[in-house]
């Protein structure tokens, strides 16, 4: 006990510090500092925390880390963003929404406004608002994120989803472009399957890719898996049974039989490897391709999906920024998202991929990157085409449930297998109103 | 010091000294952090997930009480229906397998050989090694163009075309049960190692001497007193098993056209893809009832032995 109230001198100085006082000034000091940050972080700077995907493309979350340190320098407001996998992003929605804690801001994916729009916050002024400012907001925004007539996200773009196919390929077999329609299409891979050069539509478990091609498919043919009131199953049509006949064609005279195992990545390993003439992707490949493919970027080309019967249709991810009921930070981040969707931050973003997103607001069909290069412009007039599962329906719960089991993806599935027309479409019919008959 | 010295003295408070004087009462009071852990970590979600699943809940939402609406809806949802099929057959399958794999590794590794102990340890390897990142090198070797499987396979000759293990219905499943037996024979075979070392030698002397000869050897000595840690492994490995979700969520998500699809895979694209967590709720206990009578019948036996 003597030894504490002993003087300690400390080495070199010369100086005494007694440990008490030592303690007496550290302790301060420390008070002072937690009070300094507790004021900056409680009371002073607003924060307002985003979750969101890992971008197949690193260089565009690297613009996003830069516009948060832009804009905190800019308004004070400090933005954290969190990026995770995509497919671990409806596990930490659904974790936020029962547990009403979280980030502020969720990145939602396709129908996750409809989803979890009782947890989402109207954002009708921010919507309108930035519909105002930039030329109106394309109809498809409108499917996705409105929900009861009232904005529970703002749309933050679609990976647009094209054909992407290989250009020195199709001109062995005669096509200098790729063809407009369904029955061309075929035609196109199936010569070019006869050369070697196999085409490939993902019709495994991709939640991305075997969906994104296969729903565009079945639209085409007539085919719809609900009606308009998106209650009622209206999979028993001619319209399906033309779009399964198609699916089925096209897998035995055209694709490679590894179609049945894809992923969402498969493809794009298939065509970097120069194993694919022709496959439904974003513009991931030809983005790949600067850095792993040099060879190939210059016979890769994008097209839009081919019309068929009723029409042409397309069906890419849409991605959503919701701010939870439970923020306490909700008129920031209504700001920061209008920030980040204005022309600057979000042509910036938009430009680093190349392809990668498109925005769906009407302004941004005119941004500089669709005249970057020629190749990725057919990508612009994606959205125009763009329709969400539940189609002619609205994109609701029910119709989620449906994807997310694959329903309309195992449809083709069974018949490229062997299973009849009729067969596979009684199955599916089966599902489905098991699915529709909870709405 | 100070404890002997408090020891020594004792303490002011009656109460005190009762309940310390007690031991079935100082008993309680030294488990009573692990049961409270239990009930918090364990108890409550577990009841809760049985309340949810009485309920219509969907995300975001309180839903209502809806007794077992859920579970017979199930029961008439073919998806559903396939989902238990391939639930067992990948159960039944993987535990038999490595049951049997485990045995004769097991005998294996209890005979003299040189580095045993270095094998004994590498053979640990699949079960320490994180699921996720081995099953992801297991989904490159079955890759429908890369596989390396299918590269040595045509390179000796065994087939004549690629396989399509994650593309076609019937390999999918093969390719899961492989993983699946894979990973978990290390614990059956340290486990029945463990057990093999405890039969007194004395006994296979004695049989020796009588003449047995190793298969008899084997039949009426090391099976029988293998049994109570046989039982054991099987019945954590078939609980394991049915709630497996790691391997083939990443192998097939429970594809294609829903061959590989199992309880935990169809619960979690339902609970929280689709956000009914109600039905995601009944998909992951409907097995309960079954395995909660395997487990006490299990014990019984156990304790019986």
């Amino acid at each position: 006990m003597r030894q504490t109230k002993k003087p300690s001198t400390g080495p070199g100085t010369g100086r005494t510090v007694s440990r008490r006082a030592f303690l007496g000034v550290t302790a301060s000091a420390t008070a002072a500092l937690s009070f300094g940050t507790f004021i900056r972080s409680g009371l002073g700077a607003a924060k307002v925390n985003v979750l969101t995907w890992s971008n197949t493309l690193p260089a565009m979350d690297d613009v996003l880390r830069e516009q948060a340190k832009q804009y905190t320098k800019e308004k004070g407001v400090e933005i954290s963003f969190e990026f995770i996998n995509q497919t671990d992003l409806p596990a930490k929605t659904a974790a936020a929404v029962e547990s009403g804690a979280g980030p502020d801001i969720i990145t939602l994916w396709s129908d996750g406004p409809h989803l979890h729009d009782k947890a989402l916050v109207d954002v009708n002024d921010l919507a309108d608002g930035l519909g105002k400012d930039l030329k109106g907001w394309t109809n498809i925004a409108k499917d996705i994120a409105v929900v009861n007539k009232t904005w529970k996200a703002v749309p933050w773009g679609i990976i647009p989803i094209a054909i992407t196919y290989r250009t020195d390929w199709a001109k062995e077999v005669g096509y200098t472009k790729f063809p407009d329609t369904y029955e061309e299409m075929l035609v196109l891979c199936r010569k070019m399957k006869e050369k070697g050069h196999y085409s490939g539509f993902a019709l495994g478990r991709s939640i991305g890719d075997a969906n994104q091609s296969h729903y565009p498919m079945l639209w085409a043919h007539g085919g719809a898996e609900c009606r308009e009131d998106g209650k009622t199953v209206a999979i028993n049509s001619p319209g399906t049974a033309k779009a399964v006949d198609y699916v089925r064609q096209l897998f035995k005279e055209a694709e490679i039989e590894d179609v049945l195992s894809w992923d969402d990545s498969s493809n794009n390993r298939a065509f970097l490897a120069g194993e694919l003439a022709c496959t439904g992707n974003a513009a991931s490949i030809y983005w790949a391709e600067q850095k792993n493919a040099p060879q190939l970027r210059a016979v890769t080309d994008h097209a839009l999906w081919p019309k068929g019967p009723a029409g042409r249709f397309g069906y890419s991810t849409a991605i959503s920024l919701g701010i939870f009921r439970f923020s306490k930070s909700q008129q920031e981040s209504k700001e920061f998202i209008r920030w980040l969707l204005t022309p600057k931050q979000y042509s910036a973003w938009m430009g680093i991929g190349e392809g990668m997103m498109a925005g769906l607001l009407n302004y941004y069909e005119d941004d500089p990157v669709w005249k970057k290069d020629p190749k990725l412009e057919v990508i612009r007039e994606i959205p125009k085409y763009v329709r969400m599962p539940g189609y002619p329906g609205p994109p609701t719960r029910y119709a989620a449930e449906a994807m997310v089991k694959y329903v309309i993806v195992n449809m083709f599935a069974r018949a490229s297998k062997g299973m009849s027309t009729p067969e596979t479409i009684k199955q599916t019919e089966s599902e489905l109103r098991e699915i529709y008959s909870k709405a | 010091m100070a404890s002997i010295a408090h020891a020594e003295r004792p303490s002011g408070l009656p109460w005190l000294r009762r309940f310390t004087a007690s031991e079935a009462l100082t008993g309680y009071f030294l488990i009573s952090p692990a049961v409270f852990l239990m009930a918090v970590l364990l108890a409550y979600p577990f009841v809760l997930a049985v309340w949810i699943s009485l309920t219509d809940r969907v995300l975001g939402e309180p839903g209502k009480f809806v007794g077992l609406a859920n579970f017979l809806k199930l029961l008439q949802d073919s998806l559903f229906r396939q989902t238990v099929w391939n639930s067992f057959v990948y159960t039944f399958s993987t535990v038999l397998l490595k049951m049997v794999l485990g045995v004769i590794l097991a005998l294996i590794l209890n005979q003299q050989m040189p580095c045993r102990n270095l094998i004994r340890g590498a053979l640990l390897l699949p079960w320490i090694v994180p699921t996720s990142l081995s099953v992801l090198t297991w989904l490159w070797m079955f890759d429908s163009l890369f596989s390396i499987v299918n590269y040595i396979l045509l390179g000796l000759g065994v087939i004549s075309r690629k396989v399509q293990w994650l593309g076609d219905p019937f390999w999918a499943m093969v390719s899961v049960i492989i993983v699946n037996t894979w990973r978990g024979l290390p614990f059956f075979a340290v486990s029945l190692l463990a057990g093999l070392m405890t039969i007194p030698k004395e006994l296979y002397e004695a049989a020796e001497t009588d003449g047995a000869r190793a298969g008899r050897q084997f039949w009426h000595i090391t099976l029988p007193l293998l049994q109570p840690v046989i039982a054991v492994v099987v019945l954590f490995s078939t609980i394991w098993t049915f709630a497996d979700f790691q391997i083939v969520y990443i192998l097939t998500h429970g594809g294609p056209i829903n061959a590989t699809q199992i309880f935990a895979t169809m619960a979690y694209d339902v609970a929280l893809v689709a956000g009914r967590i109600g039905e995601g709720s009944a998909i992951s206990l409907f097995l309960f009832p079954a395995l909660l009578v395997v487990i006490i019948l299990l014990l019984r036996y156990l304790r019986r032995e």
